[in-house]
């Protein structure tokens, strides 16, 4: 086992991995930028390296300068989290040349699923449903079109670089097509530099449904139950929660062989997830592997009672998992709620500040997972995501009644949040009965303002 | 804030506590050349992505040196390359000391005989000589064994009729070697002559850093010389010069840039493009292929070009008939030849040429950008294409001197018509200028000599010539690129010995009298073609419009087509004949 490990990222994922750490026995090494130095993750760390300047890509994005903190600490390990180095096949190459083990899969895992059009041709061949759509990628407008033609409307044009959303765009008409696509494709040409496109069908009210997978480099994979993360706001995920009462056991079966299918097809080791839409007859179609620990990986963690962090770092360290499928028994309902500085009356635009006061709820089966503390200022160089609240209970309904619960103890002064937007929205009809195509309907208008 | 000590970490006690620390066994660190630095950005980059991105750094753009195993991996056709000469024995004519152990050392490590690769290649199936020099040896520095094996590639390459690329990276002459070096610029020259006269193409592409004697010699010899962006190129050192004259530099001094702006380089090629324009060199450059075109067309193109001419000339008298807008007055058609809204040379360019290949630079002074020239394709068939080039707005007016060219830009004109005439290409050139620049420079330079020359090389070109005027033809500015076979004219053209506004002022003092002026001077298309000033007038459906043009381009593509093919079968003298029989022939417009 590793006796120092490097954690290439920040906030609260950050402090996450610290902890896990921590009881391990593990030492940890923070990583941070001159904008971070008063982060919570850098205090909390048994080391702290400061990594450059706030602008992510001269710190926390910048390859060789978290390497050179991980040669100069001794670090024999890297986890990086999520977003940032953590979908970067460059750096998990150069780690392995360095001699330091990145808490992931394979390099080779990563470019295998990190390009869509790739993952999808792989996961043809293992035989895993995907989604009707190009089998090549496009950058040619009028290519697309025909293409788009092809598969008929609603399409989604999507990036095939892409991630969080960027480069993508919904299609109803052919007659949008060409103006959506050229913009699809210069964010796309912006955010990756690299202008490739795909199209699929668009499944209009579809569940986003994704299964989490673990497996230890000896080939050992499971799966430890789904997430239904249908609760988007402009494909940004806002609240999970596991199990997904669209799924019957059956399916639910099916659907993670499948994902086990899929990683191996990768050849993957580590945590990561795969992704399903599910539509209103019951099919579901494979859309994209994430090759990294996700946001939402708590809810899975207090259903199924597994560390995933802790997991990750011992099957990094060649560990076999200590459990079969027939072990991971799921129980009860775990929701999560993503608390972020942004107002939800102004479109969700980000917000700065000082936390001028703060109280976090408790309780049993209530987890918070957070960087805030009292005094702590915002930096606008960072995702807006400030922490996520996540309860467990028996049943979904009484999983809606402990969240508000929490959500009604959560108090963050001094920056605007969308704590009351969550609570109110947990409150509501269209919640208790499960309907997120009108939440995301309502989400989209509110994006408008 | 919260301050660092308040936090109690359990990990740090115990490890501080704990008996050992096997940490230190299993360190990690960073292998040798898993990094490298770069100049530009002096930032760290990764060896790897440098690699995969033709050694170019991926922080700030500049481009990494690279030898000759590379350099020939990025050009040429996989596996087409094949050593020449590579058992030249080294020299050490002031016995040096410690010169040869010197040597020894870098063969072990570079892998290299010496400064340089020779050999032969494809580049997309283009056979031709391909030398590389690396700056890993000596940095590239010449001494006996460098030029001999570069004479000895050039030398076989006359022998075998081969095309020579060269990219150049030196600093120099080879001090260890004293005069012999020295020697060896005049050798290398020598046997580029030879290769020059018996028409082959070579092509240096000069790469960082190409320096002192090396420029000075082959590096500038080229018939197209290209070179890598940012590259230094020069001939004394930048240091030796502040240390000997004091001089202040400027910015970008030496640059591939610096060069390009002076006149002696033609393009800067970026590494992903090289090997495509080198190709496209190539292949413009091939006589072979132009000799295989012209024997598989004869046999139809006889019967072809016999028949449009006849049809060529009824149309031409219909023309004539058929203006399109007969009734504008003569002051309204310099009004129309000087409308903004008018095609310029580029605008020609692109709807007529499927590629365009622009050559830069007069190889004495400067690069004119009022006068713009290159290789294009006509339904591939290759040709020099060279316009004289108006702009639109006041900014790009002033980028191009208002298409007044500067004798660099007459010196550029003929350095590539003489360029096509050494290859076999047609020359096709696009008059459209107020006049040649009057100005202090412009006199300082020999402007009339500049113009005197191309009237006089104009005239023994062995390759057909078209002018074509589009818009106006202003005196001496405009007959400098118009000693043509064929002198054709747009319909609302103007082409005079100079403007209406001067001809008042001069004749009448009277600068307001031009309408009349252009009444009296005969400077529409049809007062010319009546005079025999020019061969055919091609019409307007409407006063020839950018937006609109395509119409108008597609006839004139056509036309030069038709007049390019009805000169494929004439001799070098019979085109030179026409073409001095045709300005005889103009005595008093009869």
């Amino acid at each position: 086992m590793y006796q120092k490990i490097l954690i290439a990222n920040r906030g609260e994922i950050a402090v996450r991995i610290i902890r896990a750490c921590r009881e391990m026995g593990i030492a940890s090494v923070a990583v941070c930028s001159e904008e971070d130095r008063d982060a919570l993750h850098a205090h909390l760390a048994d080391e702290c390296i400061c990594i450059g300047p706030g602008k992510p890509s001269e710190s926390y994005l910048n390859a060789e300068q978290v390497l050179s903190a991980a040669v100069v600490t001794g670090a024999q390990a890297v986890h990086p989290g999520f977003g940032f180095l953590s979908e970067n096949t460059r750096f998990a190459q150069m780690c392995q040349e360095c001699g330091i083990d990145f808490i992931g899969p394979s390099p080779e895992s990563i470019e295998k699923m990190g390009d869509k059009a790739q993952a999808r041709r792989t996961m043809i061949q293992a035989g895993v449903p995907v989604i009707p759509g190009t089998s090549e990628t496009v950058t040619d407008e009028s290519r697309a079109k025909a293409l788009a033609d092809e598969i008929g409307y609603p399409v989604m044009i999507k990036a095939a670089a892409g991630g969080g959303g960027r480069g993508m765009r919904v299609v109803t008409e052919a007659g949008q097509f060409a103006d959506l696509f050229r913009l699809a494709k210069q964010e796309t040409a912006q955010a990756f530099g690299d202008d490739r496109m795909y199209i699929e069908k668009y499944l209009a009210s579809a569940r986003h449904i994704e299964v989490q997978v673990l497996a230890d480099r000896q080939g050992n994979t499971v799966y430890l139950g789904e997430r239904d993360c249908s609760i988007q706001r402009r494909h940004q995920k806002m609240i999970e929660e596991t199990p997904a009462c669209v799924l019957d056991d059956e399916m639910r079966r099916r659907m993670g062989e499948t994902a086990v299918l899929a990683a191996k097809a990768a050849g993957y080791y580590s945590a990561g997830t795969v992704e399903f839409l599910v539509d209103e007859n019951r099919n579901f179609y494979f859309m994209e592997m994430n090759t990294r620990i996700q946001v939402e990986h708590p809810v899975t963690e207090m259903a199924a009672g597994v560390d995933l962090i802790k997991e990750m770092i011992r099957v990094s360290a060649g560990e076999e998992l200590g459990f079969e499928q027939k072990d991971v028994v799921p129980r009860g309902h775990a929701i999560e709620c993503r608390i972020s500085a942004e107002d939800p009356e102004r479109g969700f635009l980000p917000c700065l500040g000082t936390v001028e006061s703060l109280n976090f709820p408790g309780g049993n089966g209530v987890r918070v997972d957070s960087c805030l503390y009292q005094g702590y200022k915002l930096s606008p160089f960072y995702d807006s995501m400030l922490a996520k609240v996540i309860v467990h209970a028996d049943t979904r309904q009484e999983a809606i009644r402990k969240m508000r619960s929490a959500l009604g103890e959560t108090v963050i002064e001094g920056i605007t949040t969308n704590l009351d937007f969550l609570y109110d929205l947990l409150g509501s009809r269209w919640f208790a009965e499960n309907d997120a195509a009108s939440i995301n309907q309502m989400l989209e208008e509110r994006c408008g303002k | 804030m919260i301050s660092r000590p308040r936090f109690r970490k359990p990990v740090k006690e115990e490890q501080a506590a704990g008996p050992e620390n096997s940490l230190e066994k299993n360190r990690p660190g960073v292998p040798e050349g898993m990094f490298r630095k770069c100049d530009g950005c002096g930032k760290t980059v990764y060896q790897k992505d440098v690699e995969e991105h033709l050694y170019i750094c991926p922080k700030c753009g500049r481009y990494f040196r690279v030898g000759p195993k590379i350099r020939i991996g990025m050009v040429a056709d996989r596996g087409s390359f094949h050593s020449w000469d590579e058992n030249i024995p080294e020299t050490n004519p002031l016995n040096f000391p410690g010169y040869e152990e010197k040597l020894k050392i870098l063969q072990e490590k570079t892998g290299l005989a010496d400064a340089v690769v020779t050999g032969e290649a494809d580049i997309r199936g283009y056979h031709t000589a391909l030398g590389v020099m690396s700056p890993d040896f000596m940095m590239g520095s010449m001494g006996s064994v460098v030029g001999e094996r570069i004479t000895r590639m050039v030398e076989r390459a006359t022998r075998q009729s081969l095309p020579v690329v060269l990219f150049c990276c030196s600093g120099g002459a080879r001090m260890q070697e004293g005069i012999l070096s020295l020697m060896q610029m005049a050798k290398v020259s020598q046997a580029l002559q030879r290769h020059h006269q018996a028409g082959l193409a070579y092509i240096p592409v000069l790469t960082d850093p190409t320096m002192g004697g090396v420029t000075a010699s082959f590096a500038m010899l080229g018939d197209v010389i290209l070179a890598e962006p940012g590259a230094m190129i020069g001939f004394a050192g930048a240091r030796v010069i502040r240390q000997t004259i004091g001089q202040k530099l400027p910015e970008e001094f030496q640059s591939a840039e610096f060069l390009q702006n002076h006149g002696f380089v033609d393009r800067i090629v970026k590494r992903e493009s090289m090997r495509k324009t080198l190709w496209f060199l190539l292949s413009a450059f091939d006589k072979k292929r132009q000799e295989m075109e012209r024997s598989e067309n004869r046999n139809s193109s006889e019967a072809i070009s016999g028949e449009s001419a006849g049809r060529a000339d009824r149309k031409e008298e219909k023309d004539l008939k058929t203006e399109k807008s007969p009734d504008m007055t003569p002051w309204q058609r310099v009004c129309e030849a000087r409308s903004l809204a008018r095609p310029a040379f580029l605008d020609y360019v692109q709807k007529i040429c499927s590629v365009f290949m622009e050559l830069k630079g007069d190889r004495y002074f400067g690069d004119d950008r009022a006068v713009i020239g290159g290789i294009g394709t006509i339904d591939g068939r290759y040709m020099m294409v060279i316009g004289q080039q108006k702009g639109r707005s006041l900014a790009e007016n002033k980028y191009r001197n208002f298409g007044m060219p500067s004798p660099e830009g007459y010196r550029k004109s003929l350095r590539l018509m003489k360029l096509a005439e050494k290859f076999g290409l047609p020359v096709l050139l696009f008059v459209d200028t107020p006049g040649a620049f009057c100005g202090v420079e412009a006199e300082e330079r020999g402007q009339g000599e500049a113009i005197a020359r191309n009237l006089f090389e104009m005239a023994g070109l062995t390759v057909p010539v078209l002018s074509v005027v589009i818009g106006e033809g202003g005196s001496g500015g405009a007959l400098g690129m118009a000693v043509a076979n064929q002198v054709w004219m747009l319909e609302n053209a103007v082409y005079s010995v100079l403007s209406p506004e001067g001809f008042a002022a001069i004749l009448w003092k009277d600068g307001k009298r031009v309408q009349e002026a252009a009444g009296v001077m005969k400077l529409t298309a049809r007062e010319l073609k009546e005079l025999g000033v020019i061969d055919r007038i091609i019409p307007e459906e409407r006063p020839a419009d950018r937006e609109d043009m395509e119409e108008l381009a597609q006839n004139l593509k056509s036309r030069v087509r038709e007049f390019f093919e009805s000169c494929r079968d004439k001799t070098p003298d019979e085109l030179c004949r026409q073409r001095y029989e045709r300005f005889r022939r103009i005595q008093d417009g009869k």
